[in-house]
């Protein structure tokens, strides 16, 4: 037998250890209670006080019915009875059960605005006694911080499909003005040259001059619109690719004999330096491939200086071919360098009259380039020239098939 | 290897059809909703063959609820349905177009509650034909492959309690799954008493 000072001091440890426990429900951010198997309320802490505005005497041995009459009959009630029953536990979400217990905290200006709340039902155990612990969580700031960001995330998915109409809106309207515009420019250019011919009878040196210049800018304007009609299909990913081995030397040689005129025009010679095999063939879209060549052989010519010579040479290098096009022209100033590849760029905005050109070329010739797998760049000295060049995979037959 | 016969499946079906009704009439309540629950089909699968079900491939992506269950029985309890699926429960029974990703916390709250509910009566119907007390843990939201969630990586070929579960709702049917895996004495000692109950009849 423990003598009775033991028992006190025992009782005593006991008494303050459970102080010490109603401490720390109380100061728990969660509301909790504890319901016996009689239903009887039998742990009530500060936040249910807070909240519920009952009084622990007013809650603690009386049975849950007593405290909330209103939810008699109703799930948190039929949860709490499978708890103590049947010890099964039991969620209770915000989003399905709309403001559980009539709880409420005071706002700022004396208002009382009702907590959105989640709630636990435990079942526990103690010394053979069926015991059921209710947790409640003011969700109510996360339930606003939901509500605020399925606002934005309206707002940002009808900007987006905004913009999109807008900009599925603008490229169908290039493409039909384009295509409605090639049309006539194109039995323009045809009747300009028909007559600038002299198939309609000779005509004096001045009416042929002005027909030239007809001809020459229909011939410019048809060449803008096929370049925009090619960024269309580049940006709507139409552009389709027929792949085939292309032997290159030919092509580039065909190339260059195509833009020799062309180049005349700047006293331009275009020359080939370094070449590779007959034969050596190039995985790519021939005509692609050709109008990738035309740009840069234009460019080219229209950026050296006169009486110049572009010298072209074409190096294999692993399983890579790359053709280089080297101009002696001013070169790209630094400050451009980095925006030479996009839509509508010349370096100097006032050059574009004297060079010609849309400013889309390159644009279009590096989108080639890139789904033909290959690649485009340049290197540069401002005052003495630029190369461009592209790199090309060498046709690998049996990769192909 | 431990078979189940016709007369034990349809015992079992019998049972749990019971509690399913209930946990129907909670959830149609709560979502002001005719919601229909039934078991079509009942099976003991490996788990590798059980992370198949969903789709065909174990790499699928699924999602659903899970809770634990320790005393007579112990071993988890999941309820998992093909990842969109997920969606058309929660946007069916909360009125909400979601994506998976953007499901938040609320809508995997609720999803743990419906999971919850149907959860409870699978296991209080295991805990009637056991004749003993089950303790289960709460829901918790869970999303993975067949192959993760199933844990077949780990060459875990135990056997597991294959439910379909058929959730009737509003003009479509959607398939869930509910598993109870249970260790292989628990499972063992589940036959049993559901053999002495069919007995007893």
């Amino acid at each position: 037998m423990p003598s009775d000072g033991k028992r006190n001091s025992r009782c005593t440890a006991m008494q303050e250890s459970d102080h010490l426990f109603e401490k720390v429900l109380d100061l728990s951010e969660n509301g909790l209670f504890l319901i016996d198997s009689e239903r009887k309320i039998v742990l009530w802490n500060e936040w249910m006080v807070k909240a519920s505005s009952i009084e622990r005497d007013e809650a603690i041995g009386f049975t849950f019915s007593e405290v909330f009459p209103a939810l008699a009959g109703k799930r948190v009630a039929s949860v709490i009875n499978a708890a103590l029953d049947s010890r099964t536990a039991s969620l209770l979400s915000r989003s399905l059960n709309k403001a559980i217990f009539p709880l409420f905290f005071a706002g700022g200006n004396g208002e009382k605005h009702r907590i959105e709340q989640s709630v636990t039902v435990k079942p526990i155990r103690s010394n053979g006694d069926d015991y059921c612990l209710v947790q409640i969580t003011d969700v109510t700031s996360m339930v606003q911080r939901e509500e605020v960001l399925k606002v934005l995330a309206k707002e940002a998915e009808e900007a987006l499909h905004a913009a999109e109409d807008v900009s599925r809106f603008k490229s169908e309207f290039t493409s039909t003005v384009s295509h409605e515009l090639r049309t006539p420019l194109t039995s323009i250019r045809g009747s300009l040259g028909l007559v600038s011919s002299g198939v309609m009878g000779a005509l004096q040196p001045e009416v042929n001059k002005l027909i030239d210049i007809a001809y020459s800018n229909t011939e410019r304007l048809l060449f803008l619109i096929n370049d925009i009609l090619d960024i269309d299909k580049i940006e709507s990913g139409n552009m389709s690719f027929v792949m085939e081995a292309v032997d290159l030397m030919p092509l580039l040689k065909q190339a260059i004999e195509a833009n020799q005129p062309y180049g005349d025009q700047y006293q331009v010679h275009y020359c080939l330096k370094e070449e590779v095999a007959q034969g050596i063939k190039v995985h790519a879209d021939r005509d692609r491939l050709m109008q990738v060549f035309n740009n840069l052989l234009s460019n080219a010519a229209k950026f050296s200086s006169e009486n110049s010579d572009v010298e072209i040479n074409v190096i294999q290098k692993g399983g890579m071919v790359r053709v280089e096009v080297k101009d002696s022209g001013i070169g790209i100033p630094l400050k451009f360098q980095s925006r030479i590849f996009e839509k509508f760029s010349q370096a100097d905005g006032s050059d574009t009259r004297k060079v010609g050109g849309t400013g889309l070329g390159l644009s279009i010739s590096k989108a080639i380039m890139e789904m033909m797998k290959g690649a485009i760049g340049f290197a540069t000295e401002e005052g003495k020239g630029t190369t461009f060049y592209i790199d090309l995979c060498l046709y690998d037959a049996e990769k192909v098939t | 290897m431990l078979e189940i016969n016709d007369i034990q499946r349809d015992y079992i079906t019998e049972v749990l059809n019971i509690s399913m009704g209930s946990a129907a009439s909670v959830l149609s309540e709560m979502v002001n909703e005719e919601v229909a629950l039934s078991v079509p089909e009942i099976d003991f699968l490996q788990r590798n063959i059980a992370a198949n079900k969903f789709d065909q491939t174990s790499e699928s992506k699924m999602s659903g609820v899970t809770q634990s269950m320790s005393g007579a029985l112990s071993g988890d309890a999941l309820l998992m349905f093909p990842e969109e699926k997920t969606l058309s429960i929660v946007r069916i029974l909360l009125g909400e177009s979601v994506s998976v990703e953007n499901l938040t916390e609320m809508e995997q709250e609720a999803m743990c509650e419906i999971g919850n509910i149907i959860l409870n009566a699978v296991v209080s119907s295991v805990a009637n034909i056991l004749e003993q007390e089950i303790v289960s843990s709460l829901p918790r939201f869970i999303k993975g492959t067949g192959k993760e969630i199933y844990a077949v990586d780990a060459g875990n070929e135990d056997l597991v309690m294959f439910i379909k579960v058929d959730f009737g709702l509003e003009s479509q049917s959607i398939n869930g799954y509910v598993t109870m895996m249970l260790n292989v004495d628990s499972l063992q000692n589940f036959m049993t008493q559901l053999d002495e109950q069919i007995h007893a009849i």
